[in-house]
């Protein structure tokens, strides 16, 4: 990382890809050849995007760093950034510092079974470690995503979304929240979904990601089916400025998100205090 | 080393200085007093510790990080770093508290990361410091390490004794600087001003033991009752964090200028909503009570949990005395420590 | 006047969530609010010239429960503005009223006074004078001299729309401001001065705005949101400037000149000035004093075709 922790890359918008009516993609590539050539970052970890004169964001690199084409980011419109975001088209100029945070425990992950659940744009950092497992697939068990949105309309990497369910060496199940006309795959909401599938926690790891209301219920599925609180992985949202721990906004108690995060295990969150 | 400095040269120096370097000393301003980048002219006032703190030395209000530029229609920008002009900056009469209050920021900004805005301006600060010779009803320097002629974060202590002060130099930066002709040979009064230095020490009230404070106040983290009781008259503005010397927390903005933008650091506030407030709308800390919680666990619990024991606090006790309601963060911490007998 | 403050509020709070009060803060020349909940908490209650918040800023923190209040005449009538304006539900409220004698400046005791306030040893108030020790000086300060500027040139010393109202009436005797008369007398180019080099001094730290009973937006306030931008974050006296402007603006015809901004402010910047400027233009064009008749619609909160003090077409 750069000397200066302010100061971004110059890199350029090599691709955009409108994912929902609020989500897109953003495929970038670092100006500085060599630099991009040696970038290097392991799955989970965030990266700030700079719209000069605007801002910045924190997103999840949602790219594996075992395809290093380029960077991607996937960003829902929420606020000044987001939107600013949405406006650029490819060739335009963004800033980025990345990366950033801890990222998964991918080497205690190993010969384990991994089971995803994922909701809505919380796919995005479940995506860059279940592309990481693909491209190393011998090294892990039995993989299974389940990836739930509200409707079809608002499922992310809807291209890829048939080459995973066509794969013979993972389980993907799709689900929405309400029948849709023309949907094929399953409806329910994800934990009940999950309760269906009944994965067994025996020598596996769960890797959640989505709205708090489904990280909700999922972790209470996920219990009920007998996954102990280090079985369980996550990774937060928290407002970010500086990304380093300095500005002093994503804490919890004495964590901070964009340091010492945004993955934790259930067992790590439950003995922070309770300030999610 | 020590030497002697006559109150009517005070002035004097702060102009020499001033021509080399800037100096930041509190000035008596519109009933205030504040520390201001002092210009000639301007009536530096001891007599009253100064409103706001000064952190501004180390740690600007608003300090520019990057300069982007972009020219014509080319979609290529440049994006400058801004750091600051390296130069001497003399802290003229501050409190030992305020000297000490930076010294809070080390382990946070030249710790794990290197924030060179704020190394360079530390390394290019020399903080002349005034012993208290009587507390304040909201002093509690000596609860929180320091005391009213503590050396920590000071590079010169000036002692008042008659007719002026004594400078003692603290470090070799300060020493140097006590070449300086305006200064005279101290003689005797190197022991007037231990005894001032005595005689300050006694007259400080009975100390608290905040030692508990870190797990006291975590174990009523989740005492929501605890917590409303503590912060119903907070009014949550932020003229404690921004009069704090310790207070570091900032907030990083774009000022877009056209074909050129700036990013700036500016204070920020934990009493703010905005704060916290997530993309999604959700926000942890989303009332007052969850916000002065943060504001007092990171000081006397997270903070000294980290770093050894140190408590992000001063006891400059600016925070009680400028508060527009009286939130006083020693009763509140002493509330948490006395919890339950 | 307090014992019988305390009889009248031991009688209701069975009803009540809590009352709003005053206490001793933490030395003695600082009250400080005071959050009474049980019958327990009553012996802490204070009043007098130290009892400078005005507690109606709680108010619409608190909306939607059952609340009572002590305020003083100024107080009152930030009740019945928020009232007035739908923040508060006035049923909800119930208005502990003082007939008040004036509270004190902590800026002019200061002054006054031959070390900082800090320095207090001890402080003992009589009927019209503060007898006082100071960094251990003894020293006597008559009440008058001391007393905030709201208080001279008051026009509504007894509490306004009380529920009840303790103490003897008192006659307003309303003075002028003699700093705002001063104040108003400087040419144009003067006054931007003035503003220019004070407003250098702010630190946009918000308590004029939090302190502020009718400044509701708070968690909202476009003092800091990035949508919509009108304001950036760097500190400078443009900037500082602008916020204040809007500030004022915002409590067009809703200010009741309670003070609790320049109160509040730690770097003592007599935002008054720009207040009282403003009001008295709201009273020339309407006729109107904010928060002085229950059920009064604030002038910018309605329309009249032909505002009668505005001659539009006069031509």
């Amino acid at each position: 990382m750069n000397q200066n922790p302010y100061l971004p890359e110059l890199a350029t918008l090599v691709e955009v890809i409108e994912e929902t009516p609020n989500i897109k993609t953003f495929r970038v590539v670092l100006d500085d050849e060599e630099k991009m050539r040696n970038f290097t970052f392991r799955p989970g970890q965030v990266g700030q995007l700079s719209v000069f004169g605007v801002g910045e964001s924190t997103f999840v690199i949602n790219s594996s760093p075992t395809r290093m084409d380029y960077l991607q980011f996937s960003v829902m419109r929420v606020g000044e950034v987001t939107t600013r975001l949405h406006q650029l088209q490819a060739g335009d100029k963004v800033g980025v510092r990345a990366p950033l945070g801890n990222g998964f425990p991918v080497e205690d992950m190993r010969g384990k079974n991994i089971v995803f659940i994922g909701g809505g744009i919380g796919m995005a950092p479940l995506r860059t470690l279940f592309l990481y497992m693909l491209d190393n697939r011998a090294d892990f068990g039995d993989i299974t995503l389940l990836y739930g949105a509200r409707t079809p309309v608002d499922m992310t990497y809807k291209a890829e979304l048939p080459e995973w369910l066509g794969r013979s060496d993972v389980r993907t199940v799709l689900t929405v929240d309400a029948e849709y006309p023309g949907w094929e795959h399953r409806v329910g909401l994800i934990p009940n979904v999950l309760l269906d599938l009944a994965p067994s926690p025996e020598n596996a790891v769960a890797v959640t990601c989505g709205p708090p209301i489904m990280i909700k219920f999922t972790l209470q599925a996920l219990k009920k089916l007998g996954f102990e609180d280090d079985q369980i992985i996550t990774t937060l949202e928290k407002r970010m400025k500086c990304g380093v721990g300095l500005c002093g906004r994503c804490n919890i108690g004495t964590k901070y998100v964009c340091v010492d995060g945004p993955v934790f295990t259930y067992a790590q969150l439950k003995a922070l205090p309770s300030e999610l | 080393m020590d030497r002697f400095l006559a109150a009517s040269q005070l002035t004097a120096l702060a102009d020499d200085l001033a021509q080399t370097g800037p100096v930041l000393a509190p000035i008596a301003e519109g009933g205030s007093v504040v520390f201001r980048w002092y210009r000639p002219g301007m009536r530096i006032e001891l007599s009253r510790m100064a409103s706001t703190s000064p952190k501004a030395a180390t740690f600007p209000q608003t300090e520019p990080l990057l300069a982007v530029r972009r020219e014509g229609e080319a979609k290529t920008p440049t994006v400058e770093a801004t750091l600051p002009p390296r130069s001497r900056t003399v802290v003229l009469g501050c409190r030992p508290c305020g000297a000490r209050g930076k010294e809070i920021f080390g382990p946070v900004f030249l710790g794990g990361v290197h924030d060179p805005y704020f190394a360079r301006r530390r390394e290019d600060a020399l903080f002349m410091a005034v012993v208290c010779t009587r507390p304040e009803t909201t002093c509690f320097c000596t609860s929180v390490g320091g005391g009213p002629a503590d050396t920590v974060g000071v590079d010169v202590l000036l002692i008042p004794v008659e007719g002026g002060f004594v400078a003692r130099s603290v470090t070799a930066a300060g020493e140097k600087v006590l070449a300086h002709a305006l200064f005279a040979e101290a003689g005797a009064r190197s022991a007037e001003a231990d005894a001032v230095i005595a005689k300050a020490n006694a007259a400080m009230p009975p100390q608290d033991d905040f030692r508990t404070a870190p797990e006291k106040l975590l174990a009523r983290f989740d005492d929501k009752d605890f917590w409303e009781r503590q912060s119903a008259k907070c009014i949550s503005c932020g003229a404690c964090t921004y009069m704090c010397p310790t207070c570091y927390c900032f907030n990083i903005t774009d000022d877009d200028l056209g074909l050129e933008s700036r990013r700036i650091r500016t204070w920020d506030n934990c009493m703010s909503y905005l704060f916290t407030l997530e993309g999604s709308g959700h926000n942890p800390r989303p009332t007052k009570a969850h916000r002065l919680k943060n504001r007092v666990s990171h000081k006397f619990s997270y903070y000294p949990t980290i770093h050894s024991g140190t408590i992000a606090c001063c006891g400059c006790g600016r925070c009680i005395k400028h508060c527009p309601v009286g939130v006083d963060i020693r009763a509140i911490v002493r509330a948490a420590q006395e919890y339950g007998g | 006047m307090v014992e019988a403050l305390k009889t009248a509020i031991a009688e209701r709070l069975a009803d009540l969530e809590m009352v709003i009060g005053w206490e001793m803060g933490f030395d003695a020349l600082h009250a400080t609010p005071l959050f009474i909940r049980e019958e327990g908490d009553l012996h802490r209650l204070t009043l007098g010239p130290l009892a400078v918040h005005n507690l109606a800023t709680y108010l619409p923190g608190l909306k939607g429960k059952k609340v009572g209040v002590v305020v003083k005449g100024c107080d009152s009538r930030s009740v019945i503005q928020l009232a007035n304006e739908g923040l508060i539900k006035r049923e909800d409220i119930t208005v502990f009223g003082l007939c008040c004698d004036g509270v004190i400046s902590h800026r002019k005791l200061r002054e006054a006074l031959p070390a900082d306030l800090g320095f207090v040893e001890q402080a003992t108030w009589h009927s019209d004078r503060l007898q006082a020790v100071v960094a251990g000086h003894a020293v006597e300060v008559r009440l008058q001299d001391i007393l905030a500027d709201k208080c001279i040139s008051c026009r509504y010393p007894n509490a306004l729309a009380a529920d009840v109202l303790v103490g003897a009436a008192r006659t307003p005797a309303p003075q002028p401001v003699p700093c705002q008369d001063a104040f108003d007398a400087l040419p144009q180019a003067e006054k931007l001065a003035f503003w220019e080099a004070t407003m250098a001094r702010c630190i946009r730290c918000y308590a004029c705005r939090n302190a502020c009973p009718l400044c509701v937006c708070r968690d909202h306030c476009i003092a800091t949101t990035r949508d919509p931008l009108w304001l950036g974050q760097e500190n400078s006296p443009a900037e500082n400037f602008m916020f204040q402007m809007i500030h004022v603006l915002h409590l067009a015809g809703r200010c009741t000149e309670c003070g609790e901004c320049e109160r509040s402010c730690p770097v003592d910047i007599p935002l008054l000035l720009l207040r009282r400027s403003m009001n008295r233009v709201t009273e020339e064009l309407f006729d109107y004093q904010a928060g002085t008749t229950p059920g009064q619609t604030p002038p910018l909160l309605t329309f009249q075709v032909e505002e009668a003090r505005i001659n539009e077409r006069g031509w």
